[in-house]
C-alpha cells in the first residue's frame, strides 16, 4: 500500500498557517565534511508557521541541512539565524537554540535506561528547571496527544518502532519548541507503523507549528507542506508549492527523482 | 495448496532425555563408550584430589596445639591449623592493641549499617545514603581507627558523620514503617504538611542545625586513645587500602576518562599522558616511587606517613586502569544518544551525568568489578614495602618461634579468605547486571 493512500488525500491540503515573521534565515551557507562539499551556497527563508518538506536522493545533504539548523553540525561559511539568534561559536546561543528547536530522528534516539515518562520529563526538569509534578503533567499532556498515555511507565525497548517515534515527538514537544525538525522520521519503521507517526505529524501541523520535514512520504508532503524543496548534491535545486512541484516539476533532476519514487 | 492441518496439534510432553536426571546423565556423560570411560576416569581423579584434601586438611589435621612440634607429634600427614588459629588476631587486625580491637569491629558494623539501606527497597533517598557513605563515613572511621586528639576539622566532620548516621537510621525506620522519606514524615508529624515549601525547608534546616549542634557537643565529650598507623595490619589494613582504592578509583577513573575525551587540548593531553605513564609502570614501581622518591621532592621537614603515600599510589594507579575501562564503556554508547540529549537542551554535564554515564556504567559492571577484584589482590604488594598487610602477616607466622617453618597452612588460609571475598564480589556483580537490565532490554 502506498503511503499516499495511508495519509489520505481526502483530507486535502491543509490551510497554510504561515505568517510574515521570519523564523529561520539561511544566507550563502556552505559546509564541508573534510574535503567533501556537502552543502553549497544554501539560501533559505522559513516563516513562522510554515511547513516545509525537503526531499532528494540520499547523500544530497538534506539531513545535514536540518542538522545545521539545530547546530548539531557546524557550518563553515555563511549565516544561519534561527528565531533572531545567530548560530556560531557562542556556546550559550547553541544551548538556547537547542531548547527552541525540537528534533526527531530516524532512529528515535530515546534514552533506553529511562521510562517513557522519565524520557519526557528530563528536559523540562533539568533544562527548564520545572518541578516534578508540573513536568509530569506536561509529559502526560503530550503523551495523550500522541495517543499513548498508557505506556508512560514502560521502557523504550518494550515498545514498537511507531510508538517509540511518537514518544520521541512528544519528548521534543515537552520543551515547547518554536520549530520542529524531522529527519526521515518514518524511514526506520515497518510499513504498518508509518501511518500512526504521520497522523501525529499532521495533527502537529494543524496546530500551526513551524516544521521542516526531511521525508520520502510524498502523500504526506502533498497534505501538509506549504512548500517542497528538492535537494541534489548539496544544492537546493527546486522549491515550489506541492501541487506545482508534483504536477509540474521544472528541473530535469527533479523530474528524474520524482519518476523514481512515485 | 489445500489446507494442510485443520485442527491445532495438542502439546505433548518433552522426551525423557530433556527432563529427568537419568536422561540428562545419559545424554551428557554416558552417551558413548568413550564418553563413559572418560567420565569414570575424571570421576576417579576428582575423588583422588578431594579425598587427599579432606584427609590432609580435616581428618588428619591438628587444630589445637602449643607449637609446631605438638602438631608433628599428633600427626605427620595432616595440616597444622593450630598455628593459624593462634595467629587469628594478627591475621585479621595486625598489631592493633588488643583492648582496642572493638573499634575496628565497631567501624565495620557502622559501615554495614550505613550501607544496608541501599538494599532495602522501601527506603527513600538512596542517592543521599550512598553519597554520605563516601563523603562522611571515612572521617568517622578514620578517627575511630587512629584515635588521639581531635582537631577542629576532625570534630566537625565526625559530628557531621554521626548526625548523618543517625538521620540515615531514622530514615530507614520511616521507610520501613511508613514507606515515607524522613523529611516528609517529620513535616507530617509536626502538622506542617500544608505549609509553604519555604517554611517546610526552614523547619528542616533548623532541625538539621540543632541536630548538628547536639552531635558536636556530644562528640566533644569523648575521645579514643591514639593508635599509630604502624600498628595497623592484617586483613584490616588490606581492606582499608583496597576500600579507599575502590571508593576513589571509580570517580577518579571517570574524571580521567572524560578528560581524555575532552575537546580542550590541554586537559586531553594531560589526562592521556597521566593514564599512559601510570599504566605502563608496574604497581610495585609506583609503590616504591611513592614511598622512597616522593619524599625527596617534598620541602624539608614535610613528612607524610607511609600509609597515606601508599594509598595515594594505589588510588592513582587504579584510577588510570579504571579510566580505560570507563572510556571503553563510553565508546559503546551510540552517537544518537548524545544528539538526543542535545536536542532537549542538555549541556555537557547533563548529557554525561543523566544519559551517557548511567548507560555506560551499566555496560561496564563486569569490567569494573573485575578491576576491583584485581585491586584487592594487588594491594597485597604493599607487603613488599613493609606494610604488615594480610600477606606479610601470614608469612610472618613461619618466622614466629613456636611455628617456625609453617608456610603452607597460613597461605592456604589466606587463599580461602581472598576467594571468599572475591567470589562474593563477582557473584554480586552478576546479580547487579541481572537486576539493572531487567527493565530495559534493547
Amino acid at each position: 500500500m502506498s503511503s499516499e493512500q495511508t495519509t489520505g488525500q481526502s483530507q486535502g491540503q491543509l490551510a497554510s498557517a504561515a505568517s510574515s515573521e521570519v523564523m529561520i534565515e539561511i544566507t550563502e551557507m556552505n559546509k564541508w565534511y573534510g574535503q567533501f562539499h556537502v552543502l553549497k551556497d544554501i539560501n533559505l527563508t522559513v516563516h513562522k508557521g510554515e511547513r516545509i518538506v525537503v526531499c532528494g536522493p540520499s547523500g544530497s545533504g538534506k539531513s545535514t541541512l536540518i542538522r545545521c539548523i539545530n547546530a548539531l553540525e557546524e557550518h563553515q561559511e555563511g549565516q544561519i539565524v534561527v528565531d533572531g539568534i545567530l548560530l556560531g561559536k557562542n556556546l550559550k546561543n547553541l544551548d538556547h537554540i537547542r531548547t527552541e528547536v525540537g528534533m526527531v530522528f530516524q532512529n528515535f534516539n530515546l534514552f533506553p535506561h529511562l521510562t517513557i515518562l522519565e524520557n519526557l520529563t528530563l528536559g523540562p526538569m533539568w533544562v527548564r528547571k520545572m518541578g516534578r509534578t508540573e513536568a509530569n503533567e506536561i509529559a502526560m499532556k503530550y503523551l495523550e496527544r500522541v495517543k499513548i498515555p498508557e505506556q508512560a511507565d514502560k521502557y523504550p525497548g518494550q515498545m514498537s518502532g511507531g510508538q517509540q517515534q511518537r514518544v520521541a515527538i512528544a519528548r521534543s514537544l515537552c520543551m515547547s519548541p518554536k520549530i520542529m525538525l524531522f529527519d526521515e522520521p518514518t524511514s526506520a519503521l515497518d510499513p504498518e507503523m508509518i501511518k500512526e507517526v504521520l497522523d501525529v505529524m499532521v495533527d502537529l501541523a494543524e496546530t500551526g507549528m513551524t516544521m521542516i520535514v526531511v521525508t520520502h512520504e510524498m502523500g504526506f508532503a502533498r497534505t501538509i507542506a506549504d512548500e517542497v524543496i528538492f535537494m541534489d548534491e548539496g544544492d537546493i535545486v527546486e522549491r515550489n508549492i506541492p501541487t506545482e512541484f508534483f504536477g509540474n516539476p521544472e528541473h530535469e533532476r527533479t523530474q528524474k527523482f520524482l519518476s523514481q519514487i512515485l | 495448496m489445500a489446507i494442510v492441518k485443520a485442527v491445532n496439534t495438542p502439546a505433548r510432553a518433552a522426551p525423557i532425555s530433556e527432563t529427568s536426571l537419568v536422561g540428562w546423565l545419559r545424554k551428557n556423560l554416558f552417551s558413548s563408550a568413550i564418553n563413559t570411560v572418560l567420565t569414570l576416569f575424571m570421576a576417579f581423579i576428582v575423588y583422588l584430589i578431594v579425598s587427599g584434601v579432606v584427609v590432609w586438611g580435616y581428618l588428619d589435621a591438628t587444630f589445637v596445639a602449643e607449637n609446631r612440634r605438638e602438631c608433628f607429634d599428633n600427626s605427620l600427614t595432616g595440616a597444622c591449623w593450630a598455628g593459624v588459629i593462634d595467629w587469628f588476631d594478627n591475621i585479621f587486625y595486625g598489631r592493633y592493641p588488643r583492648e582496642e580491637i572493638w573499634r575496628i569491629n565497631f567501624g565495620g558494623l557502622l559501615l554495614a549499617l550505613w550501607m544496608a539501606p541501599l538494599w532495602i527497597t522501601r527506603v527513600h533517598g538512596k542517592i543521599l545514603v550512598g553519597a554520605s557513605v563516601v563523603a562522611l563515613y571515612p572521617f568517622l572511621a578514620g578517627y575511630l581507627f587512629s584515635g588521639g586528639d581531635k582537631g577542629l576539622f576532625v570534630q566537625v566532620m565526625v559530628a557531621g558523620a554521626i548526625l548523618a548516621f543517625v538521620i540515615n537510621m531514622a530514615n530507614v525506620v520511616a521507610g520501613l514503617v511508613r514507606n515515607q522519606s524522613l523529611d516528609r514524615l517529620v513535616i507530617d508529624l509536626l502538622g506542617q504538611a500544608n505549609a509553604p515549601d519555604k517554611t517546610q525547608r526552614n523547619i528542616l534546616l533548623g532541625l538539621l542545625a540543632a541536630g548538628f549542634a547536639a552531635a558536636f557537643l556530644w562528640q566533644a565529650s569523648w575521645t579514643v586513645v591514639g593508635v599509630s598507623w604502624t600498628k595497623w595490619g592484617g586483613l584490616f589494613l588490606t581492606l582499608v587500602i583496597s576500600g579507599i582504592g575502590i571508593a576513589s578509583s571509580l570517580p577518579g577513573g571517570i574524571a580521567l576518562a572524560l578528560g581524555r575525551r575532552s575537546k580542550l587540548p590541554v586537559i586531553r593531553v594531560l589526562s592521556t599522558g597521566f593514564i599512559e605513564v601510570f599504566r605502563s609502570v608496574p604497581l610495585i614501581t609506583v609503590l616504591f616511587m611513592a614511598t622512597t622518591m616522593f619524599p625527596l621532592f617534598m620541602p624539608e621537614g614535610f613528612v607524610l606517613n607511609k600509609l597515606v603515600q601508599v594509598i595515594i599510589a594505589v588510588v592513582l594507579f587504579n584510577a588510570c586502569y579504571m579510566a580505560e575501562t570507563v572510556r571503553a564503556g563510553l565508546q559503546a554508547i551510540p552517537k544518537g544518544q548524545f544528539e538526543g540529549a542535545h536536542t532537549i537542551g542538555l549541556g555537557y554535564w547533563g548529557t554525561m551525568g543523566l544519559i551517557i554515564m548511567p548507560q555506560a556504567l551499566k555496560h561496564m559492571i563486569p569490567n569494573i568489578v573485575g578491576s576491583f577484584i584485581g585491586l584487592l589482590k594487588n594491594s597485597t604488594l604493599v607487603s613488599i614495602i613493609g606494610l604488615f598487610d594480610i600477606l606479610l602477616m601470614l608469612r610472618s607466622i613461619s618466622r614466629d618461634v613456636p611455628w617456625l617453618g609453617l608456610h603452607k597452612e597460613p597461605l592456604i588460609f589466606g587463599a580461602i579468605l581472598f576467594f571468599i571475598i572475591c567470589f562474593a564480589m563477582s557473584k554480586y556483580s552478576r546479580h547487579l547486571e541481572v537486576t539493572l537490565s531487567a527493565g530495559n532490554k534493547h
